[in-house]
């Protein structure tokens, strides 16, 4: 008999040895036993463990450090505290006066402390911090996201040689880092450079000061900018030339920028007149504008305090503000949006706009297809029309 | 009373988006729940600074250039989603590395043959026969989905001779008998990775599908990457009548007298359809969803036989060069430590550096897919998701950045400069895709596919109650994106019938 022909039925054969295999594989006891306890909710309980969604966070004690700001440490009530990278944050969720919201703060304690600390500065015109300062008290359950943010040492590729440019409560992730750094004795050198309007101002000096007296990689220099008559220290901005002085030769080293949004511009000038590569440059996020009719392309004409309606498809009838984002208008109409960095970075809060239009200033960080097909973060839109949209 | 809605969709995953388009093109009223909130399942991407990356898509199949569109096309031709994607098409399938051999293999049967034949002359009747098989499989399946089955099963062998004769073989068994040269059979078989078993494991069917697919028609990507196309699909939905609910997961399917008759929501919301279709996997549909004492034993004794396919590791980087600079100048490059493929997938089972490497520049098919100067890399290794599931949460980053370390390094040594222009890195786990998308093991391919689970074989949409249909990469014809989309065709198709005939009956 022909080669090919043996061949053809040696492969026909086949049929029965499939089958076989099948049959064996399905007695009891052979094969993969689904209903066996270890897949139920499978996805769920290994995930939860390392990302949990959700956490109950119980207020143990509040310390302040400085006349605006305080750091509020917590225990979780609903489970061990999940691992996360030292520069993250959470999402601080609160029901103020009826109004769902939410903001995020930087995680202040290293991970694995026992206690999670969020340092926070209450500035006038704040929202959710005057009611953590006012209200919030020991025993009571915070509503918190997991841990989330892309703000931290990748050890991959940002190398060893880390300088840290922080501004005023833009201390805390590094805050984290540090404490991680020296806790777990990381192979890592740290240069802080901490800009603040005033000395009375910063926060964790004193233990900044005793780390940096204890261990030899890592340095703290504080610049004030409102320096007191007779003030010894360092005086100004984190510009070049005193970046240049500080930090020396700028090659293998990775810059880390946190602080507000005007801080981040001067920062970003001050390292690209170093000529420091923008790969070599880290910014944490800053939140929506402070004032976004300020912002570049902001359609002329608009007042920011117009008021536009908003058709929530399938929901409901709102009206939102010209100069606010729409998340905080869908916030206070009760609808549930979900939020995490509400500074336009991570499309949590993604939304599908139907009609009309929005402003979206430059940090909205879109997908380019989203762009296309008119989805929009709600958390750095602005309606400058009647707009229609679909959660 | 009527229920509003006539089917319900769980899970926006490519395989939901394409039932639920589906079942509104034909004038039903559907809801599609999704607990996320972006659509796409693995089809989706996420932005890091000022790079955009696709999570899953390497090469999407059956598209085709204009003048050759393929079976995929014809069907988003047909919902209209084709009308709000555009494709590129990629000249080259791949190139393959081992130690002593590089090869890039181009487009079209005779290109392809011509350059395998060039590097293996002594193989050249072997090659030549074997594609013949890998050929034939193809035309002969083209004609079954043309003619909507085989038929009478009894003259299947003389109608769909190549087909009868390779559905319950595997890959490595045909391949052996027409190659004897190890390295050639390697090159043959680089897209095992794709279909996530070894040469001595795949079902011949499904890897011959495979490769035919991207040698006729080339390998096609989506404008916008594969967001691109999960948006496409879900504006369609919408434009269709279809209603949408994002960040809306189901805890409870709701059964009554053996029938699936709806879903409970998240937010306690019991809503009622006459079906009910399953993007999430068929455990936790079944065990999680429903409840297994609700579910027929039968069904889980059928499934003893399949089992999870394996997950990823990526490692997602934004490089700050161009990828000429880099040398990145072919889309999708395997790089082999050898040809030895049943030792690399033995390693995708535990927690090492992986054997083998898949190292994808988007920019060489898609230049405007990152900022001028700069590229997009994504290394790929496969790895089973159970020994994850035991890692201490607090070992879990140093875990996967010591795995994610050792594949920057492997790429690095074809690539040198990689990791120092890299400017923003992401590792992604078998827990990630477990965590965004849901799935069992944070599977990509859903059940593995040797012969008795290929696309013949492997579990249908019916599912074990009334009502209820099982759509995505876990049914047939399996894993892998346009199987994905095929399988919503073919539930909405089943769906349909069964309503034509109720109607008939009455």
């Amino acid at each position: 008999m022909p080669l090919e022909q043996i061949n053809w039925l040696l492969d026909v054969r086949e049929y029965r040895r499939v089958a076989k295999n099948r049959k064996a594989l399905r007695e009891p006891g052979q094969g993969t036993d689904y209903t066996d306890e270890k897949f139920r909710e499978v996805v769920r309980r290994v995930v939860s463990r390392i990302h949990p969604r959700r956490m109950n966070l119980r207020l143990v004690e509040f310390i302040s450090q400085t006349a605006t700001a305080k750091t509020f440490c917590f225990e979780r009530a609903d489970g061990p505290l999940p691992p996360f990278r030292a520069g993250q944050y959470v999402n601080v969720i609160v029901n103020i006066e009826g109004v769902r919201t939410s903001r995020p703060y930087s995680i202040s304690s290293a991970p694995l402390a026992e206690r999670m600390e969020l340092t926070v500065r209450d500035k006038p015109g704040g929202f959710v911090a005057p009611y953590l300062f006012n209200e919030l008290k020991v025993g009571d359950l915070l509503e918190t996201t997991g841990p989330a943010g892309h703000f931290y040492h990748e050890p991959l590729i940002d190398g060893e040689n880390l300088v840290f440019l922080a501004g005023g409560s833009g201390i805390t992730p590094f805050m984290s880092m540090i404490r991680d750094t020296v806790h777990r004795q990381r192979p890592l050198r740290i240069k802080l450079l901490y800009g603040s309007r005033t000395p009375e101002d910063v926060i964790f000096r004193t233990e900044l000061e005793n780390l940096a007296a204890s261990h030899s990689n890592f340095t703290f220099s504080l610049v004030v900018s409102e320096a007191p008559e007779g003030y010894g220290g360092l005086k100004g901005f984190l510009d070049s030339k005193l970046i240049t002085q500080l930090v020396g030769d700028i090659k293998g080293k990775t810059f880390y920028v946190c602080g507000p949004r005007a801080m981040h511009d001067f920062c970003r000038a001050a390292l690209n007149a170093m000529e420091v590569p923008q790969r070599k440059i880290r910014y944490e996020l800053y939140g929506a504008p402070e004032d976004v009719s300020k912002e570049p392309g902001w359609p002329e004409g608009v007042s920011k305090d117009v008021v536009f309606e908003v058709d929530v498809a399938g929901k409901k009838m709102i009206l939102a503000k010209a100069g606010e984002p729409l998340l905080n208008a869908l916030d206070r109409s009760g609808l549930v949006v979900p939020a995490l960095c509400r500074s336009g970075e991570c499309s949590a809060c993604r939304i599908r706009l139907l009609t009309g239009k929005v402003f979206v200033p430059s940090q909205a960080n879109v997908r380019e297809s989203d762009r296309k097909a008119g989805y929009i973060h709600s958390c750095v839109s602005y309606p400058v029309d009647n707009l229609k949209i679909r959660l | 009373m009527r229920p509003k809605y006539d089917a319900i969709v769980i899970g926006a995953g490519l395989g939901g988006l394409s039932g639920a388009t589906m079942l509104a093109k034909n004038g039903l009223k559907v809801l599609l729940l999704e607990r996320h909130n972006v659509p796409g399942g693995y089809a989706t991407s996420f932005m890091r600074g000022r790079y955009e990356f696709e999570v899953a898509l390497h090469e999407l199949s059956n598209i085709g250039p204009k003048d050759l569109r393929g079976g995929l096309y014809r069907y988003l031709e047909y919902l209209g989603v084709a009308a709000k994607v555009e494709f590129v098409i990629a000249p080259h399938l791949y190139r393959s590395i081992f130690p002593g051999l590089d090869i890039t293999l181009p487009v079209g049967r005779e290109a392809f043959e011509a350059k395998l034949c060039e590097v293996f002359p002594h193989e050249s009747k072997g090659i030549h026969r074997f594609l013949d098989r890998v050929f034939g499989m193809g035309r002969d399946f083209a004609r079954i989905v043309k003619e909507r089955g085989v038929g009478n099963r009894m003259s299947m062998p003389f109608r769909f001779p190549d087909f009868f004769r390779y559905v319950p073989t595997i890959w490595g068994q045909v391949l052996n008998r027409d190659v004897k040269d190890p390295l050639a059979r390697a090159v043959l078989s680089q897209y095992w990775g794709y279909v996530g078993l070894p040469p001595s494991q795949i079902s011949f069917l499904f890897l011959a599908m495979t490769l035919a697919g991207y040698i006729r028609r080339g390998p096609a990507f989506p404008v916008g990457r594969s967001q691109a196309l999960s948006n496409a699909f879900m504006n369609t939905f919408e434009e269709l009548g279809g209603e949408v609910r994002m960040n809306c997961g189901v805890q409870k399917i709701v059964t009554e007298n053996g029938r699936v008759c709806g879903v409970i929501t998240d937010e306690e919301e019991e809503i009622r359809a006459d079906w009910t279709v399953s993007n999430a996997d068929p455990v936790t549909t079944c065990r999680d969803l429903i409840g297994f004492d609700k579910v027929p034993p039968r069904f889980f004794t059928k499934l003893q036989s399949s089992e999870v396919a394996a997950s990823t590791v990526n490692v997602y980087m934004g490089v700050d060069r161009s990828p000429e600079e880099l040398g990145l100048t072919e889309h999708e490059v395997f790089i082999n430590t050898d040809h030895d493929f049943d030792r690399h997938y033995e390693g995708t089972k535990n927690l090492e550096a992986p054997e083998a490497l898949g190292v994808t520049c988007y920019n060489a098919v898609y230049p405007d897919i990152s900022p001028k100067g700069t590229c997009i890399v994504v290394l790929t290794a496969l790895k089973y998701g159970e020994p994850w599931y035991g890692i201490a949460p607090e070992h879990y980053v140093d875990t996967k950045n010591r795995i994610g370390d050792a594949m920057i390094t492997m790429a690095e040594k074809v690539f040198p400069g990689l990791r120092e222009y890299t400017e923003v890195v992401e590792v992604s786990t078998p827990l990630t895709n477990m965590r965004y998308a849901g799935a069992m093991g944070g599977s990509i391919y859903g059940f593995n596919q040797p012969p008795r689970d290929n696309m013949v074989w492997r579990m249908g949409h019916r599912g074990p109650l009334e009502g209820l249909y099982f759509v995505g990469a876990w049914t047939q014809p399996g894993g892998g994106f346009e199987p994905c989309m095929m399988s919503g065709q073919m539930v909405g198709g089943a769906i349909l019938a069964k309503i034509r005939k109720r109607q008939e009956g009455k």
